[in-house]
């Protein structure tokens, strides 16, 4: 079966027979051949479908604003309590991570397998980690 | 029917292969592909690594000032609007990088070589603004030997530039496969690994600019 | 449709490369490129068993430097090297190697698949390590081998060179070798866990799993989450040493302590990625050589989970000297007390396999119960090592050198020679000599305990370890003779190995069966053919080969099934007649170039030399790009112009009629 019967099957691979042509045209046919963002094919392991590229943009957004906020809160240090400018922070932190996460790495769509093994790693890392910090305090003075 | 006793992957590690059609998967037992768990799994690994730099620098982090070790300190030497914005242009890489995947998918490899380069791009004006950071700090006299903040602030922004250069790479490779009309829309999963790894690399520096630039520091 | 012509026609063209695609499966040029997983992991055995002899002749020289007191056999810093490289060798060089060739060989054989996930990560994997091997070695020549032992503790070895500590490159060598070999052994852990959880043949689930596979998984995850944190610690290790770096210097505030934590939040799982392979071993070949099935299947398998998860919460039991507080200190006896109770566990369910059962000492048998009865040695000391102010008291003496070789020695070692006569025919289609088998083991067992039981006296007496001699008048010269005797009678007993290997080619060929096995590894010819399984088999049960060949009768006797009917040596000869029917991976160049690159960098950053890195930058970006664009299998080339899905060469019409009858089933992990 060869590249261009698989395309013209499944409506891909139809950049290659135009090479030529400009970027708008290149749109215009792909709006008018491509299939719709809903009906895109699920890879290997989903068991949702992906998210369609306005929920991209739109996570993108999200972020965007969640950044200029954390970049705002910095110039806020020595007017608010520290302790609840790092608390602010490191929410805002975990809430990007997990938009990431679960938006652009799909694990929203994935199956859980994935997001379990990856969890392992991060959940040890903490856990290891955090003790051996957490002895340090223990011994040293807390004023040097 | 030949997949059936193909055991063997025929994806590869980086790049599935041409021949792949993404029909690998049929004949796992958890019903996905060798190539996408085997990105998990390595990324998994990958987080006790960036946990252990992250670590030393949590431990390290204000001990310069209660040793009376010499300068610089973090707060005179950054420049936060300037590492905002490359942190900004490094979270918009992530947002291509998806979009390269949802054109692959659709079968727009235009839009995805497009995509791809984009990302590339955007990682390299990130690797470009840390060069000029990294120079700008050794200028102002920080370096590994200086004090403990010069040490784990170069190691850990360091290697993680080193996996976005490695990131960036990869995704060049795609991308000259994909001109090389060798990179099918069989493929997507090629760019949906390689976006696992750049996510990665991403929500790590999302922890890192947070935990060393923004938090405040005594 | 032209350009599809044009393409079939031009296809050859556009694939020409600067090299072309090896091609030939035989010869000596093939192991360079083989992504076979038997031929690597014969090339991982046989270089293992290498360093296992050199690692064995570093540990003669240290017992004959402290045969007799104040000895001037070895000077200090040379019996530093010693001890330093005895312990890089056997964990880094031989024990982990030798468990990869293990996994290697029958991980795929044991699930019914063809090859590993990855043939050409795995084939990095091999090529690491060697070059990893070779990389640390060559410090011999280049200015002094690594001489701070196999932990290359912080500040000793993360003092800058200039400061004297110790003399030349020898930390540096050790740093950047370990993180090479550590890149090798994630490849290889990546690779393990992909093919045991995805590639397992139809009807295999994960409790059907042979227990050695499962050993072999968790000993994957421990290696990806382990390899890690030391990695990073070694990083900074070479950024203190090379560019004056502060991490572990404690004049600017630095804390080595932290150096240890990171250490062994590696090294203690480490101890049972080394252990675990031993473990997966024995409990193989007890119940064949027992003729029943292992006790407490689901029990041993948990066990060996728990003994995983645990391992990552004991590892301060190292460094109960460090002064890390009481409560650490508390908590972590505590937590290595409990890990005992799944070790136990197992100890109980290897006993309870053998109990009652039709017991044959044959080799293999023999060496997997000295393991139980040694191991067990070894993991009484250990718990002895929980109690905090007894461990204080042991910390650093010889006591714990015999514990560790109880242990590793004890335990990892004859498993591993059990293993090597459980599996020599299946792997070389030869059996090896049962007597030279047994004189053997009776010379290793008294070599063994005649070289590390006395050890437990000298440490409970204070002898310390890695000091180079000691003074007249302790009281420790015959004990330490008696070690010597020892260490040399385990030489002998390892000689005698060798000289049974090396006979065993002239022994006649063995049946694809010879112990009545009961895993499916025993239905392939012996040695397998390159694709394993010319009909991949549906699992259905756990022993799935002892249930082909034997059946119980009303009363519970069992009744062996007619012959043949479960090797399948006619779809052999059908398809070795044909030439290859299967669908294999093609062998490759570039997991070796890339592999070479990394010794090159490893110069580059030791001696700190720009044009040496960039060298290695090279080769490095090279090998990984004709990498990535080489398809797995060369006949997929062919998919660019046209050639079907699918590719190669097809199956012959009884494979295809035996894949199509016995369809893919997706069951386990969901």
């Amino acid at each position: 079966m060869s590249e261009t019967e698989t395309g013209t099957e499944t409506g891909t691979d139809i950049v290659a027979e135009h090479p030529g042509e400009t970027l708008e045209q290149h749109e215009q046919r792909m709006h008018e051949i491509a299939p719709r963002p809903e009906l895109l094919p699920m890879l290997p392991g989903e068991i949702k479908p992906h998210p369609k590229p306005r929920d991209y943009v739109l996570i993108a957004v999200v972020l965007c604003i969640l950044t200029a906020i954390e970049v705002g809160l910095y110039y806020l240090e020595g007017d608010v309590n520290d302790n609840l400018l790092i608390a602010m922070l490191i929410v805002l932190a975990v809430v990007k991570f997990f938009l990431v996460c679960s938006w652009y790495m799909h694990m929203r769509t994935d199956q859980p397998f994935f997001k379990r093994i990856f969890v392992v790693g991060i959940v040890l890392a903490m856990i290891v980690y955090g003790i051996a910090i957490a002895t340090f305090a223990s011994t040293i003075p807390s004023e040097l | 029917m030949a997949q059936a006793i193909a055991a063997p992957s025929d994806s590869t590690e980086l790049v599935p292969a041409a021949g792949d059609h993404g029909h690998a998967h049929h004949a796992t037992n958890t019903g996905v592909s060798n190539a996408k768990l085997g990105m998990w799994v390595f990324l998994s690994s990958e987080a006790l690594f960036f946990g252990a730099f992250i670590s030393t620098y949590f431990l390290y982090r204000g001990r310069d000032e209660e040793v009376g070790n010499p300068g610089p300190r973090p707060r005179e030497v950054y420049d936060i609007a300037f590492t905002s914005v490359t942190s900004f242009v490094l979270l918009m890489s992530s947002l291509t990088m998806v979009l390269a995947l949802a054109a692959i998918q659709r079968g727009d490899h235009r839009r995805l070589r497009i995509w791809l380069l984009a990302t590339a791009f955007f990682g390299m004006v990130f690797i470009g603004g840390q060069v000029f950071e990294f120079t700008e700090f050794y200028r102002e006299g920080l370096s590994l030997h200086t004090n403990l903040f010069g040490s784990t602030f170069f190691t850990l922004t360091g290697l993680h530039g080193a996996h976005v250069t490695m990131g960036i790479i990869w995704l060049l490779v795609l991308w000259g496969r994909s001109m090389q009309g060798r990179l099918h829309t069989e493929h997507a999963e090629a760019i949906e690994i390689s976006g696992l790894y750049w996510h990665f690399v991403d929500v790590v520096w999302i922890v890192i600019f947070t935990a060393i630039y923004l938090v405040p520091q005594n | 449709m032209t350009t599809v012509e044009e393409a079939v026609t031009q296809a050859p063209v556009e694939r020409a490369r600067i090299v072309g695609r090896p091609t030939s499966s035989t010869g000596f040029w093939s192991w360079f490129t083989t992504v076979d997983h038997k031929k690597i992991a014969i090339m991982y055995g046989t270089t293992a068993i290498f360093f296992f002899l050199v690692g064995g002749v570093e540990a003669l020289l240290i017992r004959i430097q402290l045969a007799s007191p104040n000895n001037s056999f070895l000077d200090a810093n040379q019996y530093n090297q010693m001890f330093t490289m005895h312990g890089t060798t056997m964990v880094f060089l031989m024990g982990m190697p030798i468990a990869a060739a293990f996994g290697n060989y029958f991980l795929p054989l044991m699930v019914g698949a063809r090859d590993v996930a990855f043939p050409r990560l795995n084939m990095l994997g091999y090529w690491i390590f060697l070059f990893g091997g070779i990389f640390l070695y060559s410090s011999f020549l280049l200015g002094g081998a690594p001489n701070g032992g196999w932990v290359n503790y912080a500040p000793i070895n993360s003092t800058p060179m200039a400061d004297g500590f110790l003399p030349g490159r020898g930390p540096d060598f050790w740093a950047v070798g370990i993180i090479m070999l550590g890149i090798g052994s994630v490849a290889t852990a990546v690779n393990f866990i992909v093919t045991a959880l995805n590639m397992r043949a139809p009807g295999m689930t994960l409790m059907r799993m042979p227990v050695f596979v499962w050993m072999m998984l968790v000993v994957a995850f421990l290696t990806l989450f382990a390899m890690p944190p030391v990695t990073a610690a070694l990083i900074q290790v070479y950024i203190d040493r090379n560019f004056d770096g502060n991490f572990f210097n404690a004049a600017m505030g630095g804390e080595p302590i932290l150096y240890q934590h990171l250490f062994w939040i590696f090294g203690h799982p480490e101890v049972y990625i080394l252990i675990l392979p031993g473990m997966g071993i024995v409990s193989e070949i007890l119940p064949v050589f027992s003729r029943k099935p292992l006790f407490g299947y689901a029990v041993v398998v948990f066990s060996g989970i728990a003994i995983g998860f645990l391992g990552w919460g004991v590892w301060a039991h190292h460094m109960f000297t460090s002064g890390i507080g009481p409560v650490a200190v508390a908590a972590f006896g505590l937590s290595t007390m409990l890990i005992a109770v799944p070790t136990g566990v197992k100890i109980f369910n290897w006993l309870g396999t053998v109990w009652g059962g039709a017991v044959r000492l044959r080799t293999p048998m023999l060496f997997a119960l000295g393991f139980i009865a040694q191991f067990t040695i070894g993991g009484l000391s250990g718990v002895m090592h929980a109690i905090v102010p007894a461990d204080t008291q042991q910390h650093d003496t010889y006591f714990v050198v015999a514990h560790f070789h109880y242990v590793l020695f004890g335990g990892l070692v004859f498993a591993l020679f059990g293993g090597f006569y459980y599996w020599w025919p299946k792997i070389f289609g030869r059996m090896m000599n049962e007597k030279l088998g047994k004189v053997q083991f009776w010379l290793l067992v008294i070599g063994f305990n005649l070289t590390f039981f006395p050890m437990h006296f000298l440490g409970l007496e204070g002898q310390p370890r890695r000091t180079y001699t000691y003074d007249e008048g302790l009281q420790w010269e015959g004990l330490n003779q008696l070690a010597t005797l020892g260490s040399f009678t385990i030489a002998l007993a390892f000689l005698v190995f060798l000289v049974n290997a090396f006979m065993s080619r002239y022994s006649p060929p063995a049946p694809s069966d010879p112990w009545d096995g009961r895993t499916i590894e025993w239905m392939t010819p012996s040695p397998p053919p390159e694709y394993n399984f010319a009909q991949v088999p549906v699992i259905e049960h756990r022993d799935e080969f002892w249930h082909r060949k034997y059946t119980e009768d009303d009363e519970g006797r069992l009744l062996r099934l007619p012959a043949g009917a479960a090797v399948d040596t006619e779809e052999h000869e059908h398809l070795e007649a044909d030439g290859h029917g299967i669908h294999m991976p093609s062998p490759s160049y570039w997991p070796f170039v890339f592999a070479l690159a990394l010794p090159i960098l490893g110069y580059g950053f030791v001696f700190k030399n720009w044009y040496i890195l960039a060298a290695g930058v090279v080769v490095g970006f090279f090998g990984l790009v004709a990498w990535a664009l080489e398809p797995a299998t060369a006949e997929d080339e062919g998919d660019d112009s046209g050639a079907g899905p699918g590719g190669g060469h097809l199956a012959s019409a009884a494979v295809e009629g035996g894949a199509r009858s016995r369809p893919i089933v997706d069951e386990g992990v969901h």
